[in-house]
C-alpha cells in the first residue's frame, strides 16, 4: 500500500529525515517511535503533503502512485488520513457540518451523490457513540475550545467517518487520560480490516498496549535505526531510547 | 438661512442645494434644519488631516454636485416585499429617499406610537436642537439640514414588543445626477421596554448619497435588539450617525453587516449614562473591488458598573478600504467599568487596506478595559488541515473567510437575516481565486 524509499527531508534547509525506508501492506499496523525531534512528526507531516517540508531526495508511492506528486487534497481523497498531534482549532466552522463536508468531498470524488444531512447525521450519531462523545461536539465548531482530549477523540471521529486506506496518528495517545486512551484505542481497533493499515507514530509503549502493532520502528535522527515486532516497544519501556540511539 | 456664510465652493453647493429645499415650501423641521446648517457652516467639510476623518476621503464626495430626491419616486411594493424578511412583514417602516412612506408601511396594530417628528414634545425638541448646535459630524449637521420630517418610535414604559420591526431604507438613486437624502428617526425607549428592530439599507439605481441620523434614548431597563445590513449598490454613498444614550440598566444590543459602497462610514456615539447600563456593538464587514466600510466609534462611560462590548470584523479582498477609528471614554465616576474592544481584519489581497486605531482613555481606577486589533491572512495552519480531510484549497480557503465572518454573524438573533448574510453578503468572496 505505501512503499517509502530513501526519503530524505528538509525543513528551513535543515535535513530532518536523512534516508527512511519503510514499506506497508494493507491490513499491517506499524509504530514508529522515537526520542523528541529523531523526526518522527516530519514524516508524518510529509505523508499527509504539508508544503513547508521539503523533500530532497527519495521516492513515497502510495497504491503505486507518486504520493509526493499529489497536493493534500488528493491524498485525502486517495484514502490517506492524518490524525494531527495538535488539531487546529477552526472557530466559526461547525464540526458536523465540517465533517459531512469532507465526507461528501469524497463521495463526489468518487462519482457518488452527497449524502442525505439526515443520513449523514445517523451515521455522524453512531460513529459519536462509539467513541462516547456527546452530541454537543457536532453543535461545536471545529475544535474550538475542545480539550485536548476532545481533540483527539475528534480526529478519531474524523477518522471513522471517512473510513481511510491509511491512516497516520500522530501521537494520539499524548494528551489522553486512561479512560479516553482506552475509548480512542477502541475506536481505532474497531476501524481496522485487512484492507486498510495504520501508522501510529507515538513516544510511549502504553497506546501500543491498547492497539497492538505488527511492527515497531525506531526512529533517531531521521533514520529508522531499529525495526522489530511489540517485543521491541516493550524492550524500549523499560530499557529507554538510550539502549538503541547509543548503539548507533 | 444664515447669512453670515461665507464658503469654499463644496460647502457653497451644499448651501445653494438648501435654498431649493427651502423652495419647495417651509420644511417641517425648519427650525432644526436651520441650526444643523449653522452648525454644518462653522464645521466644514473635513481637511485630509481632520481627526474625525483621518482615514475617510471625503473629498469626492463634498465635491459632488447633488440634487435634491424627487418628491414622488415611485418604488412598487413589489420591490420592498422583496426586502422584507420574514415575520416583519406587518411591521415595516419604510422610508424612500429619506422620506417615511406610510402608504408601503406596516404597523397596524403596533403597541408603539409612530408620529412626525415636527410634533415632538417640547422636551425632545430642545434635545434635538441643542445635539444639532453641538453636533461634532459635519456629515450629521448636513443630515439633520436636508432632513424630511422624520419620525419618532416612541415605547412606553413597560411595553415589550415582541414582533421584530423592520425598518427597510429605498434610495431610488439617479446615476446621471446624484440625489442626498437624510433619513431621520428618534427612538424613545419608556422605563423597562423592549424592542428588536432591523434596518436594512437597499438601493435601486446607483447615483444616491444616504445619510441618516438616528437616535436612541433609553430609560432605565430598556432593552434593544438592533441588526443594521447595509446593502446598498456600490454606486452610491452611504452615511450613518447613531447616538445612544442609557439610562440605568438599559441595553443597547447592535450588529451592523456592511457590504460596502464606494464610501460608507458609520458613526456611532454612545452614552453610558447611569449605573448598570450595557452596550454591545458588532460590526462585520465584507469587501471587494473599490468597496469602503469605515466606522468611528465614540462610547462615553458616564456611570459605575456599566458594559461595553465592541467587536469589529473586516474581511477585505480586491483594492477595498476598511478602517476603525474607536474611543472608549471611562470618566472619572464610572468606576467598575467593563470594557472591551476588538477589531479583527482579514486581508485577502495585496492591494485591500484597512486602518485601525483603537483608543482607550482611562479617568476612573478601578476598571477592566481591553482593546485590539489584529491584521492577518488565511491561517496556514487552518488552511492546510482543511486540505488533509479533501477540501479543495478553494473551498477551505473560502469556508475560513465565512468562518472569520461567522462569530459576528452568529450574534445576530433573527434566523432570516443570519441565513441572508451567510449566503449573500459572503458570495461576492466565493469568486476569489484560492
Amino acid at each position: 500500500m505505501l512503499e517509502i524509499k530513501n526519503l530524505h527531508a528538509r525543513v528551513d534547509g535543515n535535513e530532518i529525515l536523512e534516508g527512511i525506508s519503510l514499506t506497508v501492506k494493507a491490513g499491517e499496523i506499524h509504530a514508529v517511535m522515537g526520542p523528541n525531534g529523531s523526526g518522527k512528526s516530519t514524516l508524518a507531516k510529509i505523508l499527509s503533503g504539508h508544503p513547508s517540508y521539503e523533500v530532497a531526495d527519495g521516492q513515497i508511492l502510495f497504491e503505486k502512485n507518486n504520493l509526493l506528486e499529489m497536493d493534500a487534497e488528493e491524498r485525502s481523497l486517495s484514502g490517506i488520513f492524518m490524525g494531527f498531534q495538535y488539531p487546529v482549532e477552526v472557530p466559526g466552522v461547525n464540526n458536523a457540518e465540517f465533517l459531512r463536508m469532507a465526507f461528501n468531498a469524497r463521495r463526489v470524488r468518487d462519482g457518488e451523490e452527497e449524502i442525505d444531512p439526515l443520513d449523514f447525521d445517523e451515521l455522524l450519531s453512531e460513529k459519536m457513540k462509539m467513541l462516547k462523545m456527546e452530541n454537543k461536539y457536532k453543535e461545536r465548531n471545529l475544535n474550538d475550545g475542545f480539550s485536548g482530549g476532545e481533540k483527539k477523540k475528534n480526529e478519531i471521529l474524523q477518522m471513522a467517518i471517512l473510513k481511510p486506506k491509511l491512516a497516520i496518528l500522530d501521537e494520539t495517545d499524548s494528551g489522553l487520560d486512561i479512560d479516553a486512551l482506552r475509548t480512542v484505542a477502541e475506536g481505532v481497533n474497531s476501524l481496522r480490516n485487512e484492507k486498510n493499515a495504520l501508522i501510529l507514530i507515538t513516544h510511549y509503549q502504553r497506546l501500543l498496549d491498547y492497539i497492538k502493532p505488527d511492527f515497531v520502528h525506531v526512529l533517531h535522527k531521521g533514520k529508522i535505526v531499529k525495526s522489530g515486532d511489540k517485543a521491541l516497544a516493550i524492550e524500549l519501556e523499560s530499557q529507554g531510547y538510550d539502549w538503541v540511539t547509543t548503539e548507533n | 438661512m444664515p447669512n453670515t456664510l461665507v464658503k469654499s465652493s463644496a460647502e457653497s453647493a451644499f448651501l445653494d442645494l438648501h435654498k431649493k429645499l427651502l423652495e419647495r415650501g417651509r420644511p417641517a423641521l425648519a427650525e432644526l434644519q436651520e441650526i444643523a446648517l449653522r452648525r454644518f457652516d462653522s464645521l466644514r467639510f473635513p481637511h485630509s488631516k481632520h481627526e474625525m476623518y483621518t482615514y475617510v476621503n471625503t473629498k469626492e464626495l463634498a465635491a459632488t454636485s447633488f440634487g435634491l430626491p424627487d418628491d414622488a419616486a415611485n418604488v412598487s411594493e413589489d420591490f420592498v416585499s422583496r426586502h422584507i424578511y420574514p415575520g416583519c412583514e406587518h411591521q415595516c417602516l419604510v422610508f424612500v429617499d429619506g422620506t417615511f412612506d406610510r402608504g408601503l408601511s406596516r404597523f397596524e396594530g403596533m403597541r408603539a406610537d409612530i408620529a412626525p417628528l415636527s410634533e415632538a414634545d417640547r422636551e425632545l425638541k430642545n434635545y434635538l436642537s441643542e445635539t444639532a448646535a453641538n453636533e461634532n459630524d459635519v456629515f450629521a449637521s448636513l443630515s439633520t439640514a436636508f432632513c424630511g420630517d422624520g419620525i419618532i418610535f416612541k415605547v412606553d414604559d413597560n411595553t415589550q414588543i415582541s414582533d421584530t420591526l423592520q425598518v427597510l431604507f429605498v434610495s431610488t438613486g439617479r446615476a446621471a445626477a446624484p440625489v442626498m437624502h437624510a433619513p431621520r428617526l428618534v427612538w424613545q425607549l419608556g422605563k423597562l421596554s423592549e424592542v428588536k428592530v432591523i434596518e436594512k439599507f437597499v438601493g435601486r439605481d446607483g447615483g444616491y448619497f444616504i445619510n441618516s441620523v438616528q437616535d436612541w434614548l433609553l430609560a432605565e431597563g430598556a432593552g434593544v435588539s438592533f441588526t443594521q445590513v447595509q446593502a446598498d449598490v456600490f454606486d452610491s454613498w452611504h452615511f450613518s450617525k447613531t447616538r445612544v444614550h442609557l439610562n440605568r440598566d438599559a441595553k443597547f444590543y447592535s450588529t451592523n453587516a456592511s457590504s460596502g459602497t464606494q464610501l460608507a462610514r458609520h458613526h456611532y456615539e454612545v452614552w453610558l449614562k447611569e449605573k448598570g447600563s450595557e452596550l454591545k456593538l458588532n460590526g462585520i464587514s465584507v469587501l471587494d473591488g473599490k468597496e469602503q466600510v469605515h466606522n468611528f466609534v465614540r462610547i462615553h462611560h458616564a456611570a459605575p458598573q456599566c458594559v461595553s462590548r465592541q467587536h469589529f470584523k473586516n474581511i477585505v479582498n480586491g483594492a477595498a478600504r476598511s478602517s476603525f477609528d474607536g474611543t472608549v471614554i471611562v470618566n472619572r465616576e464610572a468606576q467598575l467599568t467593563t470594557s472591551d474592544q476588538l477589531v479583527n481584519n482579514l486581508m485577502l489581497s495585496d492591494n485591500c487596506h484597512t486602518n485601525n486605531k483603537p483608543n482607550l482613555m482611562i479617568l476612573a481606577d478601578d476598571v477592566k478595559c481591553t482593546h485590539g486589533v489584529t491584521v492577518g491572512q488565511i491561517d496556514e495552519d487552518q488552511w492546510f488541515y482543511l486540505q488533509t480531510r479533501g477540501l479543495s484549497a478553494k473551498a477551505a480557503k473560502e469556508l475560513l473567510t465565512r468562518s472569520f465572518a461567522q462569530s459576528i454573524i452568529q450574534t445576530i438573533e433573527f434566523p432570516a437575516v443570519v441565513e441572508e448574510l451567510s449566503g449573500s453578503l459572503l458570495q461576492k468572496l466565493e469568486a476569489t481565486d484560492a
